[in-house]
């Protein structure tokens, strides 16, 4: 991602934001704390936004979500 | 090569490539089972400032399936950590390295063991040291005794070693690759002009880094007894070895930072030597490398009508007529490779684990090393302690698999079959002669230091 991307995802994308807060919290709830702490990086892939599968991972943890509508908010700050 | 580079996304990253499984009764303790898994293909000695070690981001396996299914029941796992002196020099060592812990050697790293079974993980051991690679007389001298430092004494009696070796595959990679010109049948070749001439070891003088890891045989077999009736059927375990990485990776732009996150996913692996690079097509060999070995059923007609059978007749036409004849599917290779050997085939012997199609070492504990004068060409030789029933070091697999896809060992599943008379000529010319070994552990020999290594040279 260039860094003009990326501020773009940062500033154009409330949305995005809360979603991944939503999936850090998805990980956290199911880590165990020594691998996850709260500033623990998260990284969310969405292998197809149409089918709303979203993996996130962090730490050693990879946990799959389906949320149609937040594959496609993610999806859509990038297009 | 066995299984060095074997696989186009694995030839890229040489630090999680599997090159060499061996499994073994140690012959000189054979009340336990030798492990090596082999990583980083074709090291050249003097390949400095940054010598060659494990990836701390990278998850070693060595895997024990001893109910035949094809997975793995039990699995010890090597984690790296590299642990820097003094990041204000470039160099790898400030001075000579008088022992594993001395502080001149700038680089050093730890590793943890775990063995995980019944869905349980032990600690077998943290921090354990490896050696420093061998540098040169200044740097690193005695470095048979500095390595030896470096052989860890574990709970429960295991052994274990991480660290530089001397490569112990020995093969023509030159003649293998450049259209199967075997050096010592070039007369035969379609292609050559040349007369026959001795092969040339093309893996001379490079390293590897091994895990090697001697346990009990009662930490491998099923009910974890000692079998000692080479029928039975608990007296045959799988073994393979597998590399993996985190699922994602990120990295930060201008800091030079790696962040690799998720779950472990296998990116390398390898039981029968050779599986992947001679059997496995091209565009699968990515995929075999990220699967168990309870998922090969898919490779069995890669199995059954090896393409290497097909071109021998066509590199040597007229050697190899009987072999170009025979349509069947190769059950003699199916057996060899994919499922052991049954009781019955050979006299005394099996190694059989079941139906599943699974790619492993298949060891039988119950039977003894061959102490006394070991024949590397293993099985086909009378020498059941060698491979296809597990493999030791100094084995001689290019010629036993070459032997055997030219047809040697069809006879043993169909009768009626002639064998072609150039098979028993065919070989790349090297034996075991052609590389070191130690007769204690971890086996593989002292590697070459970097001062001491000349350059490749060139032959006509």
């Amino acid at each position: 991602m260039s860094s003009t991307t990326r501020r773009a995802f940062v500033q154009n994308s409330a949305a995005a934001a809360a979603g991944m807060t939503a999936l850090g919290a998805i990980v956290a709830a199911q880590a165990d704390a020594e691998t996850v702490g709260d500033s623990a990086p998260v990284v969310a892939y969405v292998k197809d936004a149409r089918k709303g599968e979203i993996t996130v991972m962090s730490g050693d943890r990879t946990v799959s979500v389906r949320d149609r509508q937040l594959a496609a908010r993610l999806s859509k700050t990038v297009r | 090569m066995s299984s060095h580079r074997e696989a186009p996304a694995i030839s890229k990253d040489p630090v999680a490539d599997n090159t060499d499984t061996y499994a073994f009764v140690s012959p000189d303790n054979p009340t336990t089972v030798t492990m090596i898994a082999n990583y980083l293909p074709l090291e050249a000695p003097f390949g400095g400032p940054n010598f060659f070690e494990f990836g701390d981001d990278v998850l070693y396996e060595i895997h024990i399936d001893n109910n035949g299914d094809g997975y793995a029941d039990i699995t010890y796992q090597f984690t790296f950590e590299t642990q820097v002196g003094d990041p204000n020099t470039f160099l790898y060592n400030t001075g000579t390295i008088n022992s594993i812990s001395d502080a001149a050697w700038n680089r050093k790293q730890f590793y943890s063991v775990a063995r995980v079974a019944g869905g349980k993980s032990q600690w077998l051991g943290t921090n354990l040291p490896c050696p420093p690679c061998n540098v040169g007389p200044l740097s690193t001298p005695n470095y048979a005794t500095l390595a030896s430092e470096a052989i860890n004494t574990l709970s429960g009696g295991r052994t274990v070693f991480a660290g530089q070796r001397l490569e112990g595959f020995y093969v023509d990679l030159g003649a293998i690759f450049d259209l199967g010109d075997l050096r010592p049948l070039e007369q035969l070749h379609v292609g050559s002009m040349l007369p026959a001439a001795p092969g040339v070891n093309a893996t001379n003088d490079y390293s590897v880094h091994s895990i090697a890891l001697q346990v009990p045989i009662s930490d491998l077999t099923r009910g974890g007894v000692v079998p000692t009736n080479p029928a039975a059927s608990n007296a045959v375990v799988g073994i393979w070895a597998t590399a993996s990485r985190k699922a994602a990776v990120i990295r930060e732009r201008m800091t030079a930072k790696l962040l690799e996150v998720g779950e472990w996913v296998q990116v390398s692996r390898l039981g029968n030597p050779l599986f992947n690079e001679v059997i496995v097509p091209m565009g699968m060999k990515d995929v075999w490398n990220a699967l168990a070995p309870a998922g090969d059923k898919q490779f069995l007609a890669n199995v059954q009508q090896p393409e290497l059978a097909g071109l021998l007749p066509i590199l040597y036409p007229g050697y190899f007529d009987n072999l170009a004849a025979y349509t069947a599917a190769r059950a003699d290779l199916v057996a060899i490779l994919l499922t052991g050997l049954p009781s019955g085939i050979v006299s005394g012997f099996q190694n059989y684990t079941g139906k599943t199609y699974a790619d492993m070492l298949r060891l039988n504990v119950a039977i003894p090393p061959t102490v006394t004068d070991p024949n590397p060409l293993g099985l086909v030789a009378g020498d059941a302690a060698g491979f296809p029933n597990g493999r030791r070091v100094f084995d001689d697999v290019v010629t036993i698999e070459l032997r055997a896809i030219a047809g040697l060992t069809i006879p043993l599943v169909d009768p009626t079959y002639v064998v072609d008379g150039a098979v028993s000529l065919v070989s790349d010319g090297l034996t075991d002669a052609d590389a070191t070994y130690l007769s204690q552990f971890p086996y593989l020999g002292t590697p070459q230091s970097g001062y001491q290594t000349a350059p490749l040279s060139t032959v006509s």
